[in-house]
């Protein structure tokens, strides 16, 4: 049952309701909790598209979104290139950082001992505290000088950004997880252990598919962080405007160019750009959320 | 969990202590200072290069005028224009000229201090000069490797300042002949960095790094490199053989007046200079007493 379903029936049953029903009031407050997140997401949606326009229309859509020149001091505002960093830094970071929560899951789920399992709880749960500026420090001090040690680059740029994400997304994604596994009901497990299968069998075979749904969205949700990291990770993907195909060189994601710019960004084009920047960041995360929202429910009746 | 609920009651205790202790202590700060003759509140903001210069004078301004307050923020030299022209502020710091359409608007400039901006390597860079044309093919991408250079056989990291800097500003002026209408481009892949800060220690961690700094900014970590063989010093950027020097500007909307007018005073006090200024930069004084 999705939420939408529940607010329109909420709605419903608002004007049916009796006025001395006790319900009512409760419901109320309720709906209007809801109503408060959807207005939210339309008014940001609303202003960032409206500011975004003297952009669009100055400057044109092709020179705008699929364009990699950007430049401010001779008027070039192609933001290609930093669409194509946020994209590489998140999917990197799903990469890496995905199978090692989801492992992480099963591991405290299925496997450690409930004292270490305990503990390493504990480990996540203050990793996902740790503010980002924090962790961004730690990658400039000691990820970056190590990369530049092993790789004789820089050592800034998209691996870099890439590892950051991965710290940052690992809480999300392993908690998330961890719940799903554990709102598994327990006779999957002794059937499965039943017929014979082993541990392995088990939790490969019969738990993480009977999961998948909630494995997704606890990557889907992982994905949003890693989208709208911005602190993090302008400190160490060097910043520069160009876009990058090489692991290790510099660039910018469209979240870090925004805040590197808005300083300055008078208003007109330079400042619209910045909005457009967005504007395309909101549309990124709803087509991945979307995407991947179809992706589950194909999967659904042939399980 | 009894020994735990004690101990919580002993670290409630000593905090207890602390704050009554501290509290007296800053009253008995409060009465030393005199009443000082400013009141009111001066909206301070700008240029990072000046932030930390700023906010120091306007700590010792408000502990001599208890009655006044003044809030200094950053946010580049544009900005800080700006909100000038848009009165949000009393004064903008600029690390830059005003330029354009500014010049009409009436400010008025009181220059605080000068300013000189190195060039920066790492320590362990072996090249110590470099003259215009190798600046230019370094910052512009043309040049990729510290060989040619008459360094290591490394790539060369180029930092620069981000769009907002008037550092960035004044170095693609001066060293790289930008102008607005022919703008010259920095190296797309050089790292941006958003303050002095970033740069020193991004150049002062990474051995093929080359950037640009505040001559407040130059400290061991990092070594300042001649320009056509010429040292970035007070000396030699007075008599104009260093190219990349500029003036420090608060600028304000017509005549300052009451307690905006005593701050730009302070700033430009000789004590203040002396003592504070002439850590980072170089007296005004002193440059225009030549």
């Amino acid at each position: 049952m999705s939420s939408s379903d529940g607010g329109i029936k909420t709605a419903i049953s608002l004007k049916s309701a009796r006025f001395a029903d006790g319900e009512y009031w409760v419901r109320l407050v309720m709906f209007a909790c809801a109503s408060v997140a959807i207005f939210a997401i339309l008014l940001i949606f609303v202003f960032v598209l409206r500011e975004s326009l003297p952009a669009i229309r100055q400057l044109g859509v092709g020179n705008l979104f699929f364009s990699a020149h950007y430049n401010p001091q001779t008027q070039n505002y192609g933001m290609l290139g930093f669409i194509w960093g946020t994209i590489f830094t998140t999917f990197g970071a799903m990469i890496i950082g995905a199978p090692l929560a989801i492992g992480t899951a099963v591991f405290l789920d299925q496997v450690a001992p409930e004292r270490i399992s305990r503990l390493v709880r504990r480990g996540i749960e203050l990793l996902a505290g740790i503010p980002s500026v924090v962790i961004g420090w730690f990658g400039l001090i000691l990820l970056v000088p190590f990369l530049r040690a092993v790789t004789g680059t820089s050592g800034f740029g998209v691996f870099a950004a890439v590892l950051v994400l991965v710290v940052m997304v690992l809480p999300t994604i392993t908690t998330l997880s961890a719940e799903t596994l554990k709102s598994l009901p327990g006779e999957l497990k002794e059937a499965s252990a039943a017929m014979g299968a082993t541990r392995w069998q088990t939790i490969y075979k019969v738990l993480l598919p009977s999961a998948r749904e909630g494995l997704l969205i606890a990557t889907i949700l992982g994905m949003g962080r890693a989208i709208g990291e911005t602190m993090a990770v302008q400190m160490v993907i060097g910043n520069a405007r160009a876009g990058t195909f090489s692991l290790f060189g510099t660039t910018s994601t469209l979240t870090t160019r925004i805040v590197t710019d808005m300083a300055e960004a008078p208003s007109g084009p330079p400042r619209s750009a910045l909005f457009a920047m967005g504007l395309v960041l909101l549309l990124l995360a709803m087509i991945l959320i979307v995407v991947i929202r179809l992706i589950s429910r194909e999967r659904r009746p042939g399980r | 969990m009894r020994t735990l609920a004690s101990f919580k009651r002993l670290i409630a205790v000593v905090l207890g202590v602390l704050a009554l202790a501290s509290s007296v202590l800053l009253a008995g700060c409060g009465k030393q200072v005199t009443n000082g003759t400013y009141t009111g509140r001066v909206r301070v903001s700008g240029s990072t290069t000046l932030l930390s210069l700023i906010q120091e004078a306007s700590v010792q301004f408000m502990d001599r005028n208890p009655r006044s307050r003044v809030d200094v923020q950053g946010g580049g030299s544009s900005a800080g224009i700006t909100q000038l022209q848009s009165h949000i502020v009393n004064i903008a710091d600029s690390s830059r000229e005003l330029q354009g359409n500014e010049l009409a608007m009436g400010f008025v400039d009181h220059k605080i201090a000068f300013d000189i901006i190195a060039i920066i390597v790492n320590p362990k860079n072996p090249v110590r000069n470099l003259n215009s044309a190798q600046i230019k093919a370094i910052f512009t991408g043309k040049v990729n490797n510290w060989k040619t250079l008459g360094g290591f056989d490394k790539e060369i990291v180029v930092v620069v300042r981000d769009q907002a800097s008037g550092t960035r500003e004044v170095f693609d002026q001066k060293a790289l002949g930008s102008t607005k209408e022919h703008p010259v481009e920095s190296k797309p892949s050089a790292i941006e960095g958003t303050s002095n800060g970033y740069v020193q220690e991004t150049v002062a961690t990474t051995d093929n790094a080359i950037g640009y700094v505040s001559y407040g900014f130059v400290d061991k970590t990092v070594r300042a490199i001649r320009v056509n063989n010429v040292s970035p010093v007070v000396s030699s950027a007075l008599d104009g053989s260093y190219p990349m020097a500029r003036w420090l500007h608060m600028f304000t909307k017509g005549e300052p007046t009451g307690a905006t007018k005593g701050f730009i005073d302070f700033v430009l006090s000789p004590t203040f200079q002396r003592k504070v200024v002439a850590q980072e930069y170089i007296e005004v004084r002193r440059v225009l007493n030549r």
